[in-house]
């Protein structure tokens, strides 16, 4: 099988690999994501139902409200926060919640390559996002 | 971005957990947005306060931050919270009223002041050409435009981080090549009401992306009027300022005009109920200024409030206190003169509040959704009578 890199920028620094969880759409973690068990509760969104927990979440950017940013603080105080953060677009909501809850953070990446249940490498020091095996 | 050694410092965290995680966000984000540095800030002013809107987890990393030792370096103010401390409060749970003070209290340890309101203007004007990390984007296209400062539309969390270390990145608002006019506006119609001023915000935020209009034959302004329109404007847009007559914009800057037609339209569309006895007439969004209280007040005179409707003139409890005289008259007629709090994000539903009349084009934008509240947007003087006894 082809492992598949996808290069994009370091937004906040940190390693790890894990299952993906990807969305088409922007996401709001202020009404979207429970803070207390981490699952998407925005109606109509492609992810709602799924829960954000040890994922390498992967959407296009963020949107909504900037008090959405210590929702990612509380989830990773519960143990609930993603392992890292995919974006196509950095956005000021999306950095500051990873900085605080210290998700490592990547943009400038084409998401549409990946799939969830894929597992990916998210490299945030290089800014890289290696696909190493398919669902 | 270049950083100076003390800055340095706090980013590689000599200076402990606190200040690191703020010059991390500071940092990020000026990198983000192409700052060079950092530039010291006069005053910060800190959205994301209401308990209702917010729910425990802002409280967590707050609290983390003051128990830190997080300390403001800049005077710091709050945008307001989800009750007023005489009137609303009695009909409030008592535990929504504690995790509210929680919040508050967060905020008061590391040195911020509990302003509790949308217009920190009224508290101190910031001086001309000044650099502040604003929050509340109604507060951030009223510096820009007619306090002369400069301030970007900040987050809660960037502007709190701006407050603890004294500074913000050099990037947007705060360079004078971004706040020259790109665009013309030319007005074709006559503006009467702080309302009409309101409705042309909603309807040239929709118009502009980020642009910076220089509108052209603006009649009747005053600065609260001007208040009205810049809280509407950043309501359905990202524009953070505006100018007025005779600023000339670059060369080929496209040129819109709006009709008396555009601004019905607008005006139809915020208005989604038309009634006579709505459950609560609501004047003070963004938060009055003394003139606008006096202004209520001398309207009202000696009629009395209806029984069947509630009447609620909004502001800072500074302002409330200049104009106790006046505020006086209001609450003898039977109205209440609310402070700390905003309607937008609080517990009107627990007022059995269904039907709104209000001045002000953003709250005829929010309420629908925000207060699943119908709306009758009017000008002040039609919303007063709607609430008196004939």
């Amino acid at each position: 099988m082809r492992r598949l890199t996808l290069k994009g920028r370091a937004i906040v620094e940190g390693l790890c690999k894990t299952e993906a969880l990807v969305s088409r759409r922007p996401l709001s973690f202020l009404g979207g994501v429970n803070p207390s068990t981490g699952i998407i509760m925005e109606k109509d969104h492609d992810l709602y139902g799924a829960c954000v927990k040890d994922k390498s979440l992967c959407f296009p950017h963020g949107h909504g409200s900037t008090v959405g940013s210590y929702i990612l603080y509380s989830l990773a105080q519960r143990n609930l926060a993603p392992k890292a953060i995919v974006n196509e677009t950095a956005d000021p909501v999306v950095v500051v919640g990873a900085i605080i809850a210290k998700i490592p953070m990547v943009d400038r990446i084409d998401i549409q390559q990946i799939e969830t249940g894929d597992t990916v490498e998210v490299n945030a020091y290089e800014g890289t996002v290696k696909i190493v095996k398919r669902k | 971005m270049h950083l100076t050694r003390k800055e340095e410092q706090i980013y590689e965290g000599e200076h402990g957990w606190a200040e690191q995680t703020c010059m991390e966000i500071l940092v990020r984000l000026g990198e983000l947005f192409g700052a060079t540095r950092l530039i010291p800030i006069e005053s910060a002013h800190i959205s994301g306060v209401s308990y209702k809107t917010l729910g425990d987890s802002p409280a967590e990393f707050l609290q983390a931050l003051a128990r830190t030792g997080a300390q403001s370096k800049v005077r710091a103010t709050l945008n307001p919270q989800s009750f007023d401390p005489e009137y609303m409060c009695q009909r409030i749970p008592r535990w929504t009223i504690r995790r509210q003070s929680r919040i508050i209290r967060q905020f008061e340890k590391m040195g911020l002041t509990a302003s509790l309101t949308c217009t920190p203007y009224y508290l101190q004007k910031p001086k001309p050409k000044s650099h502040l990390a604003w929050a509340e984007s109604s507060a951030v296209v009223y510096a820009n435009s007619v306090l002369g400062a400069s301030t970007n539309r900040e987050g809660g969390p960037s502007a709190l981080a701006a407050a603890i270390i004294g500074k913000t990145p050099n990037y947007g608002m705060h360079r004078t090549e971004n706040r020259q006019p790109n665009i013309l506006v030319q007005m074709s119609t006559k503006m009467e009401t702080e309302t009409d001023f309101g409705v042309l915000g909603i309807h040239l935020g929709r118009i502009l992306k980020e642009e910076i209009p220089s509108i052209q034959g603006l009649t009747a302004a005053t600065h609260e009027r001007l208040k009205q329109l810049g809280a509407a404007l950043a309501t359905t847009g990202m524009t953070n300022m505006f100018l007025q007559d005779n600023q000339p914009t670059e060369k080929g800057a496209e040129k819109i005009t709006v009709e008396t037609q555009d601004l019905r339209e607008t005006r139809e569309q915020l208005t989604t109920i038309t009634t006579e006895k709505p459950d609560l007439v609501f004047i003070g969004c963004p938060h009055c200024s003394e003139d606008e209280i006096r202004q209520v007040s001398k309207l009202i005179g000696d009629k009395k409030v209806r029984t069947d409707v509630e009447l609620w003139i909004c502001t800072s409890r500074y302002v409330k206190r200049r104009t106790g005289k006046y505020s006086g008259i209001i609450e003898e007629s039977g109205g209440h003169v609310l402070t700390d709090m905003c309607p937008i994000v609080s517990y009107t539903e627990k007022f059995g509040i269904r039907t709104i009349a209000t001045n002000s084009a953003k709250t005829a934008y929010y309420a629908p959704t925000l207060n699943r509240a119908d709306v009758h947007l009017a000008p002040l003087q039609e919303c007063l009578k709607k609430a008196v006894e004939e």
